[in-house]
């Protein structure tokens, strides 16, 4: 089946997590994205773990290829006046340029958005930094985890009286990613219309902030912030306040169960899942004021229950019985159990050149007429570099050689 | 100027799962109409409300998610005048958006795949738990329940020691299950109105709000496909395959920093060093034993980096964490300070970057500031045209340019 963004060229100067997410999602639709690398800066993920076979050699970190799988690598040094040359060349047979610099590098390269839309006047160009283009802490810094702190997501996360738990990931970099390519696709569909270009312009922070407006407008119109006596509330409801709302241990180490009662009817399909025991019937679980009033004791009960039964038996029983609840998954879980996951064929195998044999997980959402598909691992370092100068940018053979024996190609 | 996608007119069928995917298209221009039943959208029931008065105009929660949008009532689940309205509502739309379970549009008369079939040029995009099929297709979930199952809970909590025995993974807040399942949806829109913009073509799109959560686990799952290792989880950091150094320290005003990072190349510790020792602080780190980069890093055991991380804890101890961020970030440290939602209001570099914007509504005459832009866009902004609409605020006008 034909893919959705077939035909759009991408020039990729992103590196680390959140610019090649934003690439990725493209890539898995069809876009051709050629990321633009160079030895002496490489991008670190070619470097991060989990490795597979020893020590880094840029091209075996399983990091890496998940992040940058369908895509393609050119190897390049731009700082030499040709390389330079030729990356204008290639950014003029290109419909999206993307990076993820600290701000002021493209425009250090003589590459901001006037510059290249000199080169292309309908180009869609996205940065994607710490803090933007502009404003006045432009120039400060931020990987995922403390974008995630100056957001306020991390304070979000955890129980009261304890430090955050905060995000265990780079919530963020995945984030600011998927803003970055629906801005990019928005882009995309306002130039079909109307022939334009622009830049769109993304703070990684921001990206986050913009996930907390209802605790904001509960700051601005009722004078409430989130420090407050019992949060933040572990796994207890935030809104809507419900109860019980928690995880729940099951059998085996590190097992549990998500559970959340949203209504009275759900509450009595627990109580009858749980074979109506002599507690829920007390008037302290009467309705969901009374359960929340209670809810400790609430949850006590609610353990006992479940600490003897298996995960995803608890999941099926409750599911069945009409009751909202999941197993805790680890990675481990949803690649060798998840029957939901394996029904729809998430997972695909692919070989990278060094790697070998590599497994990736699916694309979502399911496009009926153009689904989005995973066609090959992540490229080897410069695997491209010929390929394109020569298809895309149309350097002639000796062109080529003659740049290879400048260094310029690597 | 107008959004991007101000050509687009999209019908909304959708509760809390599914409101911020039509939100994003409405703030670009789309015109999103949300096609409630008599009791509205159970979103307008999802506190905190105004004045904690709750009432279906009420909602903040309801007032974020749904800016720039229209609400239609139509009582089309029970009213055959009503579901005729609503097919028409669709017949002169791009994109249905929904989030009832698989099955049940249909077994109401609203068969999406029938409509697309004399509609050929429609998209409908459907957000539901787990996906359209499969063994878990009608299983129901909370936004926790699919943090949970999706992945993204178990890499966050705390580290043995740092919380009581047999602490749980604690779920981050603020419905981000549900957001992340909306900007995936988007891509699958977006993408499919790119191809329909050169075909023609409709199509369906099946949003798993579980998918989309299993890809968003960052290294997570790369250990396990490489490793068959599972990350453990860690307090207030990256969950890894071992045990590693604490990033959180608690500052002199009761708040904390996360420091990414102390020091990283030689440039940026000299800077620190300076600023430490100008506090009283690190007296001993122009010592030769400090020199090298890799021994001053955490998570290596040495004794460097303890001796640093020792220091460190007594600076921020010493400190206000807004201090220690701006002092940090001046000198090349990429360092966070841990902040709650309301507080990002006071830092003037988002004021400079237009970030907030002012919002009225039932009960608060005088505007109120919420966050607006998650991007700029150069030629086609983001704009707030109308505050999210009253339950059936537009019934009257949007039936009147449909008949």
């Amino acid at each position: 089946m034909a893919l959705p963004l077939e035909g759009i060229r991408v020039c990729d100067f992103t590196w680390i997590i959140a610019g090649p997410t934003a690439s990725r999602v493209l890539a898995d639709f069809g876009a051709e994205v050629i990321r633009i690398e160079h030895e002496q800066a490489i991008d670190g993920v070619r470097l991060g773990r989990p490795l597979v076979g020893g020590p880094p050699t840029t091209n075996n970190s399983g990091f890496f290829n998940y992040f940058n799988r369908n895509k393609k690598s050119v190897l390049l040094n731009a700082r030499h006046p040709n390389g330079m040359e030729v990356l204008r060349k290639l950014i003029a047979q290109c419909d999206v340029v993307v990076e993820n610099f600290s701000s002021g590098v493209m425009a250090s390269w003589g590459l901001d958005y006037e510059d290249l839309k000199a080169i292309k006047p309908d180009i869609i160009y996205c940065s994607i930094s710490g803090f933007g283009h502009w404003g006045r802490d432009k120039d400060f810094v931020t990987w995922g985890p403390t974008a995630q702190a100056l957001s306020g997501l991390t304070a979000m996360s955890g129980l009261p009286g304890l430090p955050p738990a905060g995000w265990g990931f780079s919530f963020l970099d995945h984030n600011a990613g998927y803003y970055g390519a629906n801005a990019i696709l928005m882009a995309l569909h306002h130039r079909n219309n109307t022939g334009e270009g622009q830049h769109i312009d993304i703070s990684q922070v921001a990206s986050g902030m913009i996930l907390s407006g209802p605790v904001v407008l509960d700051y601005t119109v009722n004078g409430r912030g989130w420090r407050r006596e019992g949060f933040p509330p572990g796994n207890h409801a935030y809104e809507p306040n419900v109860a019980p709302h928690n995880t729940y241990q099951c059998r085996g180490e590190d097992r549990w169960v998500a559970l959340a009662v949203t209504s009275e009817a759900e509450w009595q399909a627990l109580v009858r899942a749980m074979d109506e025991p002599e507690w829920a019937a007390s008037p302290d679980f009467a309705t969901n004021a009374d359960r929340l009033t209670h809810q400790d004791e609430l949850d006590r009960h609610i353990s006992a229950w479940t600490a003897d039964f298996e995960d995803y038996e608890l999941m099926a029983l409750l599911q069945a019985a009409g009751v909202r609840a999941g197993v805790c998954q680890k990675p481990g879980d949803r690649r060798e159990t998840d029957p939901q996951l394996q029904s729809r064929n998430w997972w695909s195998t692919h070989v990278h050149g060094e790697i070998g044999e590599c497994e990736f997980d699916g694309v979502c959402p399911a496009l009926s007429e153009t689904p989005g598909s995973v066609r090959s691992a992540s490229p080897m370092l410069g695997a491209d570099t010929f390929d394109v100068m020569r298809d895309i940018v149309g350097l002639s053979d000796e062109e080529i050689a003659e740049n290879q024996g400048l260094g310029v190609f690597m | 100027m107008t959004g991007p996608l101000a050509d687009l007119r999209v019908i909304e069928i959708c509760d809390a799962p599914g409101q911020w995917a039509g939100k994003l298209m409405a703030d670009m221009g789309a015109d999103v109409i949300k096609v409630e039943t008599p009791a509205g959208s159970s979103a307008r029931a999802v506190g905190p409300f105004v004045k904690d008065i709750p009432g279906p105009n009420r909602s903040l929660n309801f007032w974020y998610n749904n800016t720039n949008k229209r609400s239609v009532v139509l009582d089309w689940e029970n009213n055959a005048e009503a579901k005729a309205a609503l097919l028409r509502l669709i017949d002169g739309a791009d994109l249905v958006l929904e989030d009832r379970a698989p099955g049940e549009l249909a077994g109401f008369g609203i068969d999406l795949a029938a409509l697309r079939a004399v509609q050929p040029d429609l998209i409908t995009c459907s957000i539901t738990p787990f996906g359209q099929d499969g063994p878990w297709a009608q299983y129901k979930t909370t936004d926790m329940v699919s943090l949970a199952v999706g992945g993204p809970m178990s890499m966050n909590g705390y580290s043995e020691g740092d919380a009581p025995p047999n602490t749980p993974p604690i779920h981050g807040k603020g419905d981000q299950g549900y957001n992340t399942a909306c900007h995936f949806a988007l891509h699958g829109i977006l993408a499919a109105l790119f191809h329909r913009d050169r075909t023609g073509q409709g199509q369906a799109i099946d949003c798993s709000i579980h998918e989309a959560l299993s890809s968003t686990t960052e290294v997570g799952l790369p250990y396990w496909l490489y490793h068959k290792v599972n990350v453990i989880r860690q307090t207030g950091r990256h969950a890894a395959g071992s045990v590693t150094e604490p990033w959180y320290f608690p500052t002199k005003d009761n708040k904390g920093v996360i420091l990414y990072g102390i020091g990283r190349d030689n440039s940026s510790w000299a800077k620190l060093v300076k600023w430490f020792q100008e506090e009283g602080f690190g007296a001993e780190f122009s010592d030769e034993r400090f020199a090298s980069v890799r021994d001053r890093q955490p998570g290596r055991g040495s004794p460097v980096a303890a001796e640093i991380s020792a220091e460190v804890e007594r600076f921020m101890a010493a400190h206000t964490a807004e201090e220690i961020y701006r002092g940090g970030q001046t000198r090349d440290q990429a360092w966070g300070v841990v902040r709650t939602p309301e507080e990002t209001l006071a830092d003037e570099h988002w004021h400079d970057r237009g970030f907030f914007v002012e919002v009225t509504g039932e009960g608060v005459d005088t505007p109120v500031m919420m966050p607006g832009a998650p991007y700029s866009f150069s030629a086609t902004p983001w704009e707030l045209r109308r505050p999210a609409p009253k339950l059936g605020e537009h019934t009257d006008e949007v039936l009147a340019e449909i008949w």
